[in-house]
């Protein structure tokens, strides 16, 4: 059976990009999230076996979303999406229960990797 | 590895890691729901946990990681902050502290650490059920990392390897892929230091390389399986050093000459990163520093006395040039001594809290200045007295709440501690806004003992308020019966004047108390007026020294049978440093008086002679204790004589 995976980003044009990378891989995309509040709401609902999160999001950004569904599910797998220039925000995601990161712009092969490390 | 060498190390990064771990407690016992302070308390309690193992201190390990265990139950919610828990997490705090101080000292065995353990234990023991709900262990893989290194506490402690992770050159973000790389190595062992420090990390300029310091009974195969996991992790490699062997250098298998995975990992084991711009020095080393610049400074004053005699151009050029460096030199080392006031101040919220709770007193805690500079020596010796101010201002000045609340002022005391530079003298303060000083127990107590007399009640406040300061004058039980310690403002007196300082203090009935301690920057050396009578010379700290005067017929007066200085407007008590000293009077006119200042009270002494001023080096005696306190010490002058210094504080 495919890994399921929740999107979160508001920009519509990374939640599809992303999507195709990893559709084209064989994972199944069970939900698409545009606010931090939305992400943990579909988590909760969808419990996906990979969540990727952008960190900057409108009404509550990707690190507190974070933050909560490592509360609801300790052994949650986000991968966060972040821009260059992050590295802080980064390391607080981290902190928050993430468990791995993908750089912006996003190269096919680079967040295959990451998806992998992270599923373990 | 020689861990002895690092127990100072230990010692010294531990108490930082205390210390914050009382600020967190105290954040958190404010405010219960905030996460940052339980994150703070988990990271500090984790350091000393790391550390301890390191060493082989298994008893410190042991309870930091039961502390450590019950914080993570607290930090996901499992355990409410209560205040039967806060008390357990201070208890907690408080033995860590002494487990820490007697493991350091060679006394690990005079630990007992089972109550705290108890505590610690049976909240988390009563919730088994929480965590087999959620079906699996919480944290799957670092939970029983924890557990393995507190096994590790338990038996001997893990070897530590240093693992130099060099990331693949297209790596972006290294600096966060190296955090990545130690979060992984943690799942496998404790992270005891990492080069660069992991708060460097995300900063620019990480080269890509991190070097970390995990204590871990895991292979060589799997470290490096473990950290690879991270990703775009280029090269690894492990260096071993056992704690247990004591090879000087247990050379690494693959160690070449300059290395900077061995010195990172030989050098600073428990060194943070930024080690390179500060290092650490005995401060018994500073000590001599400043008792060889003492010496110097006399030294100098001796070759300018010969050289003004010689009076040779050449020779007073370059002995004014070499006055000039050393005084530059004195500077120096003087500044090296000094440390921002925060690093005593810093223990007292937690004193304060004890304090409050003991006594049923609600207090809101102010400091402020912890900035301000103050000599080293100094500031090991004020932090006593200031917390004797603090607890006397819990204990006698401020109310209880109700009694607040009745006086219509609101149910928390307020309480502050200011630092503040003023010229060259620092002045702390202690103010509460409690019931003040009691004039007529006062009062009382003072005709009791003999310094007034009956029906003499006229005197100022301010003058009443002096009399608690009088050296001898034991107020605490005595004046408000609320303390059984004994500990009176004339204690605290003492030992500041012994700095060189005073003590001024102000009240007013019902509104609070204000103490202020004022001491100078630095002990040791300071600057003099030299003061001749007959053949003997004094010296006066210039910082009581408002001015001087010429002796000149009229300028002291009699007033009702006493001796006043008459100085432009004022008119001043003035009295003789010939009596003072107990040599006869002159008959001869003439002389000079100094005008002495010690806060707002000045007086005017009479000497035959003012000889010059000079910096001084204070040797201080013994002869202070008991006898006539009438000089902080002694000094050798310029030319070799020594001379007394006058108490300027004592005598006014």
């Amino acid at each position: 059976m495919s890994h399921t995976v929740l999107i979160c980003d508001d920009a519509i044009f990374m939640r599809t990009m992303v999507g195709d990378i990893l559709q084209q891989a064989g994972f199944e995309i069970v939900g698409e999230a545009e606010t931090g509040v939305q992400a943990v709401e579909k988590y909760r609902q969808l419990r996906p076996d990979l969540v990727t999160m952008d960190i900057v999001m409108p009404d509550m950004g990707g690190i507190d979303a974070v933050r909560e569904i490592t509360k609801f599910d300790p052994l949650a797998k986000v991968l966060m999406c972040s821009a260059m220039g992050q590295q802080a925000l980064v390391v607080e995601a981290i902190q928050a229960g993430a468990k791995d990161f993908v750089v912006k712009p996003f190269q096919p092969s680079r967040v295959l990797e990451a998806v992998q490390r992270v599923l373990g | 590895m020689d861990t002895a060498r690092y127990a100072e190390l230990f010692l010294t990064e531990s108490q930082d890691n205390l210390s914050a771990i009382n600020h967190a407690l105290l954040e958190l016992e404010r405010t219960p729901n905030a996460r940052e302070p339980i994150g703070a308390l988990f990271r500090a309690v984790h350091t000393v946990k790391g550390m301890s193992a390191t060493m082989g201190y298994t008893v410190v390990a042991e309870l930091s990681h039961e502390l450590e265990t019950l914080m993570d139950l607290v930090r996901r919610g499992e355990r409410e902050v209560t205040t039967s828990l806060m008390d357990t997490l201070f208890q907690a705090a408080d033995a860590l502290e002494r487990a820490i101080e007697l493991s350091v000292a060679g006394r690990e065995e005079d630990c007992d650490i089972a109550e705290t353990l108890a505590a610690l234990r049976g909240p988390v023991a009563t919730q088994p059920a929480a965590s087999a709900a959620t079906g699996e262990p919480p944290r799957g893989k670092k939970k029983r990392a924890s557990k393995r290194a507190a096994g590790a506490s338990a038996t001997p402690p893990s070897p530590t390897v240093t693992v130099a992770v060099t990331l693949e050159a297209d790596a972006p973000m290294k600096g966060v892929r190296a955090y990545l790389v130690v979060e992984r190595a943690r799942t496998i062992g404790a992270v005891v230091s990492t080069v660069p420090a992991l708060e460097l990390l995300d900063a620019d300029g990480f080269d890509g390389t991190i070097s970390i310091g995990l204590a871990t009974d895991a292979g060589d195969d799997e470290i490096e399986r473990v950290v690879r996991l991270a990703g775009y992790v280029g090269e690894v490699r492990l260096t071993r050093a056992s704690i247990v062997s004591n090879g000087a250098n247990a050379p690494a298998a693959n160690g070449n000459g300059g290395d900077p995975v061995r010195s990172a990992g030989q050098a600073s084991e428990l060194a943070p990163a930024r080690a390179h711009r500060h290092i650490r020095i005995d401060l018994h080393r500073l000590d001599t520093l400043m008792n060889l610049i003492g010496e110097l400074v006399i030294t100098r004053g001796r070759l300018q006395q010969l050289s003004t005699t010689i009076n040779e151009p050449a020779l007073t050029e370059t002995v004014t040039q070499a006055s000039r460096l050393v005084a530059d030199l004195q500077d120096t080392i003087m500044t090296s001594r000094m440390v921002p006031v925060w690093q005593v101040f810093d223990r007292f919220p937690r004193v304060v809290r004890d304090a409050a709770r003991a006594l049923e007193k609600q207090v809101d805690f102010v400091v402020d200045g912890q900035e301000i500079e103050l000599d080293r020596s100094l500031l090991d010796e004020i932090g006593d007295p200031i917390v004797h101010l603090l607890r006397n201002a819990i204990d006698h000045g401020l109310e209880t709440p109700e009694e607040r609340l009745n006086a219509g002022k609101s149910p928390n005391g307020r309480l502050s501690l200011t630092a503040a530079r003023d010229r060259s003298a620092v002045v702390i303060r202690v103010t509460d806004d409690g019931r003040g000083i009691d004039r007529d127990r006062v009062l009382s107590r003072a005709v009791e003992m003999g310094l007034i007399e009956t029906g003499k009640h006229e005197l100022s406040d301010d003058e009443v308020v002096r009399l608690i300061a009088r050296p001898g004058f034991s107020t605490a039980r005595q004046v408000t019966d609320l303390s059984g310690r004994g500990v009176g403002i004339d204690a605290v007196h003492t030992r500041v004047r012994a700095l060189g300082g005073t003590v001024d203090i102000r009240s007013a009935k019902g509104k609070g108390t204000s103490i202020t301690v004022r001491l100078p920057v630095t002990l040791a050396i300071v600057r003099a007026l030299l003061a001749r009578v007959g053949d003997e010379t004094y010296a006066i700290p210039m910082t009581h020294v408002n001015e001087t005067a010429q002796l000149e017929q009229g300028t002291i007066r009699q007033v009702k049978g006493r001796d006043v200085l008459v100085l432009r407007s004022d008119v001043l008590p003035v009295m003789h440093l010939r009596d003072v000293v107990g040599l006869p009077r002159r008959d001869v006119e003439g002389g000079q008086v100094v005008v002495l200042e010690v806060a707002d009270r000045r007086a005017g002494m009479v000497v035959d002679e003012l000889t010059g001023q000079q910096e001084i080096v204070i040797k201080p005696f013994d002869a202070v204790r008991d006898g006539l306190s009438l000089f902080s010490g002694a000094t050798i002058l310029g030319d070799g004589v020594p001379a007394l210094i006058l108490d300027v504080s004592s005598l006014l």
